[in-house]
């Protein structure tokens, strides 16, 4: 299957779906929240077995958290980053482990580090962070300076 | 042996036995660790120095901590120190240790070392060289020599401060569960 007509797939079969090819080998697909699971399973149908990686972006100033799932295809040799969007307030999705069992652990660490719950995960407890208190400290507005100065007492030393 | 060497010697043999025998614990913090490795091998062979690992805690008395500590790891630390036999001698290897380094505003990150353990030494720099843990090692002979790494001496006698930060950042250790708070 060709980068173009996997555009054409994803915009087919996924409501509101958008697809660039931003070069050969490589595909943009950005799908709404509540469509980024019917994305995953269409993906996974069409050969793409592998999730490397899911990440987290906060883009603080549109109040909004971005989900990147990352999917490669071993048999047409294509990366497909599939975006979704996410309201920063109460950040909420459905888990991908069904589909993806290691997606488990991605989440969890998103879950710790973000704060974004994942409906149907059977295991969003702690992971790497240690007893931690507090809000996730990956967000954007955790002040890690003021964090590091009560928690351990340095004196800042950058002006 | 030096003629000098065997008046010294006579006036403390417990230095002169503890200087020449130092068991490195084997412990892995951080980036650092990857200097060890060709420091206790062929390569440095750190036992002409007289160093070499050690596997368990309870035999060792010389503790490097290589790196990066986060909170996580200061608890494995905090363990490990608390079970090595004295005299026991902690250098810390790298900025890291000394001031948090790269990591000085990690949320996870421990920024000095000193605060949870009496450290008899520093080796700045990041990386340093497998030559600086040696210059460490020279050095930390001198100290002995001169009875001036006690820092289990310190721990002992300053037991309540070193507890005190300890609990602040690790409030849920092992040692910390029975209500008297020493383990």
């Amino acid at each position: 299957m060709s980068e173009e007509e996997l555009k054409s797939a994803i915009e087919r079969g996924v409501e509101a779906a958008t697809a660039t090819v931003q070069r050969p080998g490589r595909l943009l697909a950005a799908v709404p929240n509540a469509a980024a699971v019917t994305a995953l399973i269409l993906l996974k149908a069409r050969g793409f077995e592998h999730l490397s990686a899911i990440s987290c972006t906060d883009w603080i100033e549109e109040e909004q958290f971005e989900l990147v799932y990352h999917l490669w295809s071993y048999q047409d040799r294509i990366h497909v980053m599939l975006k979704t969007r996410l309201p920063r307030a109460n950040p909420w999705t459905v888990t991908a482990a069904p589909l993806f069992p290691h997606a488990q652990t991605y989440e969890r660490e998103i879950h710790e580090m973000y704060g974004v719950h994942f409906d149907g995960n059977p295991r969003l407890t702690p992971f790497l962070l240690d007893h931690w208190r507090g809000p996730p400290p990956m967000r954007r507005d955790f002040n890690t300076r003021d964090h590091v100065r009560e928690r351990f007492g340095i004196e800042e030393r950058i002006p | 042996m030096d003629r000098e060497d065997i008046l010294k010697m006579l006036k403390s043999p417990a230095n002169w036995g503890q200087k020449y025998s130092l068991w490195a614990v084997y412990f892995c913090t951080g980036c650092g660790v990857i200097e060890i490795p060709p420091v206790i091998t062929s390569r440095w062979d750190a036992e002409r120095f007289g160093v070499l690992p050690m596997a368990t805690p309870r035999q060792g008395n010389l503790f490097l901590i290589t790196g990066y500590v986060s909170l996580k790891t200061l608890g494995a630390i905090i363990r490990t120190y608390d079970q090595m036999p004295d005299p026991k001698y902690v250098v810390g290897f790298g900025s890291c240790p000394v001031n948090g380094g790269m990591y000085w505003d990690s949320y996870n990150t421990i920024k000095h070392l000193d605060k949870y353990l009496p450290v008899d030494g520093w080796i700045a720099g990041c990386m340093p060289r497998p030559e600086a843990i040696f210059v460490a090692v020279v050095h930390l002979w001198q100290m002995i020599d001169k009875g001036m790494a006690t820092g289990y001496e310190r721990y002992r006698e300053n037991r309540e401060y070193y507890e005190t930060n300890q609990r602040e950042v690790l409030p849920h250790l092992p040692k910390f569960a029975s209500p008297e708070g020493s383990g």
